[in-house]
């Protein structure tokens, strides 16, 4: 039985090499090629080793001095302001709204609930045309604040859902005891629950954030002077105009993701906490 | 220290009745148990002295104020946990001086109640510790100590010591009721378990299915049970209950089975001669019954169904008119299963209830 | 455990009037009411006007108030188009395709990533990034890889001896929908895995012990032991992908814009173009109406496998 056993584990073992590969080999190459010259990168058959490594690439897209660089840190700029501005903003609605989901009972709670769940379903394009008539009665058209209030809505079934999650493992005997002690209803939140719940705001921030920072759909419609592109829509209209310069794009995508996948790491605990919560359960 | 009083006190949930019409007073310094089954409305009613639940109906007052409406924070209570309720992220210093910092007493101040505290329970080694590192019994001197800390005007507990094992929890019993007793403190005590409630309490209040049953100093309770439910409920083993027919000829009444009677004394048979029915249920605490091999005058004939020594006593189950009756014996008295023996029940000390109402027949 | 047995029951105030309730409750809603407000302008409003917008035609300009009503002409346009029957069957390939390989490959991966070993946290982390970048990064990316002259894989299939000439994956009306299911699937296995590791966590060690003893192999534990455990997670994963691939845009537009020839072309990338590359707003909202429906459905199934076991507390 035991040979058996190894069998499966060393079956186990091929596939995550396997898995592994096709995970790693295209991130390495777009690495590979960021390093390299523009006519190195365009050659055939490539070099698979690049002969004369180049970090030009990444510092032309960091010079502040250059125009390239000036544009690439703007666009950083807007992507990190946009994203921030959605995680604090919707980690303040999403707060109290999960709270009262987990806490009370009050007539038409579960209706709402699914309510906000099913805002999930519905794509983000067949939302372009209303909410750009939307932002245009609004005024928003072409400022930071139509993405940040689209992003907030995206977000927000998710933030809630999470942080139901974790109010629900919260016991209630908590407040109980907090206001026996002497708070009130509102300091028993704010001394008690809201130091516990971190980890789950943790959560929806990571959430919040990264969506806010990959979103591209509403960026590309809603904005429309250069100055204010966030980086996915950003790098596009940059590198149409040399839709040839493979390597400066390489560089310039590994650069937009270096931010989310560093926040990744760092959390990734929660990340995967809030990706799990609720759809398992014990 | 205060005096609580409860008022037709009622708790409804939509359709449920939580707590249904309770009413009593816990004098000022009384240590009261709440006992009954599981679900039968005990924190339901600790929640609602607390405040931390509206009421329905009825009220409720500490001290002589109506306290109704007010929120918890101002009832000046203090309160401990089944589950302990220690904030998790505090240490337990910090759980300590939590109701204090909210009562925004001097930080001196605070500190030699904490550290006071502490001394009395023993816990001040553990001071800087978070919850998680406790065992249950230190989380439980802990939650006491959060009541403790201040003195408020009554104590609350719901199931103080149902999370601990078995030791413990009889050492902490003592300590509990040592507590009361030197703090002269007003308690209300919740629990399932009615062997707690008769070791601590000066009085308990036993509940069943939303209503209170019965209120009085334990030994009443015990003595002179008001319906079968509290019969039944408080003492181990229970009290055996076996339903009888009652048989009149002339003046004498009589209690009969298949095919025996057991005539009464004339104060049992005035109490059941008041039952309504002809079914009259005779109740009997195992320490009354005396158990005969052979048939006795006015005794009642029962097959042994199980035999259980406990080392103190022998527990003996036995069969009399499909019901099942204890009785006990003393350890080294030998009696076998499937055996025929005669009981003889106390007849001053036994219990007789109307089994339409189930109430006590007096 | 309502009812009383006891002797003492005094009269009890009965359920209480939905008003009254609401008014009991009132400041319980003032928790939601921020959310509530902010979904209701960008969920209500957004319905109500593409319902009501799909009975119009719309002018090119977009200047909306020179609409003029048409009824039901735009849905009769669309099911009687042939793209909208190629389109559609674009979509069932590219999210059943992409939905079912994540799934598998994440399954796999779940399986072979559940026992503990030095490296496994490092593994798992790297497996994780293309599903936390952005779809932005990935199809540029993958646009580089299947480069039709200088890409990896055309040279690698070359190398390797698979064509004699570097493929054109992205611009031919065979390899286009193949290849960015792969990219798919690339970005979205990690999710899975990463579900039904969490799946995996909650087999009971001592059901899988007790499976050894009863002399069950490493396939019956899984089968009897492991799949039954990991349905629930299984089923909103899976809905979870389907979702997501139904309505995922930006891969497959920015690859190909839904070509060559419409090869790759899928409803969201159909509507968008319909909507912004054509201008025809009344037309593309009666598209979008439709996929409310669909996705309505998959909402149902979603809520039902999402809210087994969710008792909201009381009080
Ligand atoms: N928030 C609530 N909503 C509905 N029913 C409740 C609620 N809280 C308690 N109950 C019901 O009230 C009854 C009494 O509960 P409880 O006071 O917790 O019982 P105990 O503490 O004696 O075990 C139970 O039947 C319970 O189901
Ligand atoms: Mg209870």
């Amino acid at each position: 039985m035991s040979g058996r056993v190894d069998g499966w584990r060393w079956a186990g073992r091929v596939f995550l090499v396997l898995i592994l590969l096709f995970t790693a080999v295209p991130m390495v190459w777009m690495l590979l090629t960021s390093i390299k010259s523009q006519f190195a990168a365009m050659q055939y058959p490539p070099q698979w080793w690049p002969k004369e490594p180049t970090l030009e690439n990444y510092t032309k897209l960091l010079d502040p001095t250059n125009p390239v660089g000036n544009d690439f840190l703007r666009y950083m700029w807007n992507s990190f302001y946009v994203s921030l501005a959605t995680t604090v903003l919707g980690v303040a609605v999403a707060v109290p709204a999960a709270y009262a989901f987990s806490r009370f009972r009050f007539p038409g709670r579960t209706f709402l609930f699914f309510a906000v769940l099913l805002r999930n379903m519905f794509p983000a394009v067949v939302f372009l045309m209303p909410l750009f008539i939307l932002m245009r009665w609004l005024g928003l058209v072409g400022t930071h604040g139509s993405l940040i209030l689209t992003y907030l809505t995206f977000g927000l079934p998710l933030s809630i859902w999470l942080l139901k999650g974790f109010y629900d493992n919260i016991p209630i005997q908590l407040e109980q005891a907090a206001r026996i002690d002497g708070a009130t209803r509102f300091q028993a939140f704010l001394l008690i629950v809201m130091p516990l719940s971190v980890p789950g705001i943790l959560a929806t921030s990571i959430f919040s954030f990264i969506g806010a920072w990959n979103e591209y759909v509403y960026a590309a419609t809603f904005l429309n002077r250069q100055d204010q592109l966030t980086l996915p829509v950003g790098i596009q209209r940059f590198f149409a105009e040399f839709a040839t310069d493979w390597p400066g794009l390489m560089a310039a995508t590994f650069l937009m993701s270096v931010p989310v996948v560093v926040l990744f790491l760092i959390l990734q605990r929660y990340f995967v906490r809030a990706l799990t919560e609720g759809a398992v359960k014990s | 220290m205060a005096k609580v009083t409860l008022e037709n006190v009622v708790k409804t949930y939509g359709p449920v009745t939580a707590v249904g019409d309770v009413s009593f007073t816990v004098q000022d310094g009384e240590f009261v148990a709440l006992v009954g089954p599981s679900g039968c409305g005990k924190t339901t009613t600790l929640n609602l002295i607390a405040g931390l639940i509206p009421i329905s109906g009825g009220n409720i007052r500490i001290g002589d104020k109506l306290v109704n409406d007010l929120d918890p924070k101002d009832r000046d209570i203090a309160m401990v946990f089944q589950n302990y309720a220690l904030y998790p992220n505090k240490t337990v210093a910090k759980n300590l001086a939590f109701p204090l910092q909210m009562r925004r007493l001097p930080k001196d101040e605070i500190a030699r109640k904490v550290a006071e505290a502490a001394r009395v329970l023993d816990i001040t080694h553990l001071l800087e510790r978070k919850p998680r590192e406790l065992s249950g019994g230190q989380q439980q001197r802990v939650a006491l100590g959060r009541a403790l800390v201040r003195d408020p005007r009554a104590f609350l507990m719901d199931e103080p010591l149902s999370n601990l094992d078995a030791k413990l929890r009889v050492q902490m019993r003592t300590e509990l009721k040592r507590f009361h007793q030197d703090l002269k403190a007003t308690i209300i005590y919740v629990t399932h378990d009615q062997l707690e409630a008769v070791t601590m309490a000066d009085k308990m209040a036993v509940m069943n299915g939303g209503t209170l049953q019965q209120y009085d100093s334990p030994k009443n309770v015990f003595d002179h049970p008001v319906n079968t439910f509290v019969a039944s409920f408080v003492g181990s083993p229970a009290m055996s209950l076996v339903p009888l027919r009652r048989v009149v000829e002339g003046d004498a009444v009589a209690l009969a089975g298949d095919g025996w009677q057991m005539p009464l004394s004339p104060a049992n048979a005035r109490k059941a001669l008041s039952a309504k029915s002809d079914t009259v249920i005779l109740g009997a605490r195992h320490s009354t019954i005396a158990l005969h091999d052979g048939p006795r005058e006015g005794a009642v004939p029962g097959r042994v169904y199980t035999v259980e020594p406990t080392g103190d006593v022998t527990f003996v189950q036995v069969h009399v008119d499909g019901a099942i009756v204890i009785a006990s014996l003393a350890p080294d008295v030998a009696v076998r299963s499937d055996t025929n023996v005669w009981l003889g029940f106390d007849q001053s000390r036994m219990h007789l209830f109307d089994c339409e109402t189930q109430m006590a027949l007096t | 455990m309502a009812v009383s047995s006891g002797p003492v029951t005094g009269s009890l105030r009965r359920d209480d009037g939905l008003l009254r309730r609401i008014v009991t409750h009132r400041a319980d809603y003032a928790y939601v009411l921020p959310a509530l407000v902010v979904m209701m302008v960008v969920i209500a409003y957004p319905i109500w006007f593409t319902v009501d917008m799909s009975f119009y035609k719309t002018p090119a300009s977009l200047q909306l108030r020179d609409r003029t009503f048409v009824g039901w002409k735009n849905y009769h346009t669309i099911l009687t188009a042939p793209a909208f029957w190629s389109v559609t069957l674009n979509t069932l390939i590219w999210t059943v395709a992409s939905t079912f390989f994540a799934f598998l490959l994440g399954l796999g991966a779940a399986l072979s990533l559940h026992r503990e070993f030095a490296g496994r946290a490092v593994l798992r982390a790297i497996l994780l990034i293309p599903y936390v970048i952005s779809a932005v990064a990935a199809s540029y990316l993958w646009k580089w890889l299947y480069h039709s002259d200088f890409g990896v894989i055309g040279a690698l299939s070359v190398q390797w001896g698979f064509t004699d000439k570097p493929i054109n994956f992205l611009d031919n009306i065979h390899t286009a929908l193949p290849s960015l299911i792969v990219v798919n699937i690339w970005r979205e296995f990690s999710f899975a895995m990463i579900m039904l590791m969490a799946g995996l966590q909650t087999v009971p060690e001592q059901l899988l012990r007790a499976a050894q003893v009863d002399g069950a192999n490493a396939w019956q534990r899984f089968w009897h032991v492991t799949a039954p455990h990991l349905k629930g997670v299984s089923m909103v994963t899976v809905l979870l992908l389907m979702v997501a691939n139904f309505n995922s845009f930006i891969v497959p537009w920015l690859m190909t814009g839904g070509g060559p020839a419409g090869a790759s072309d899928i409803w969201i990338t159909h509507i968008y173009q319909i909507a912004f590359g054509r201008q025809n707003w009344g037309l593309a909202s009666a598209y979008s109406v439709i996929l409310f429906i669909v996705m309505m459905c998959l909402g149902y199934f979603y809520v039902q496998a999402l809210t087994r076991g969710d008792k909201g507390r009381p009080e």
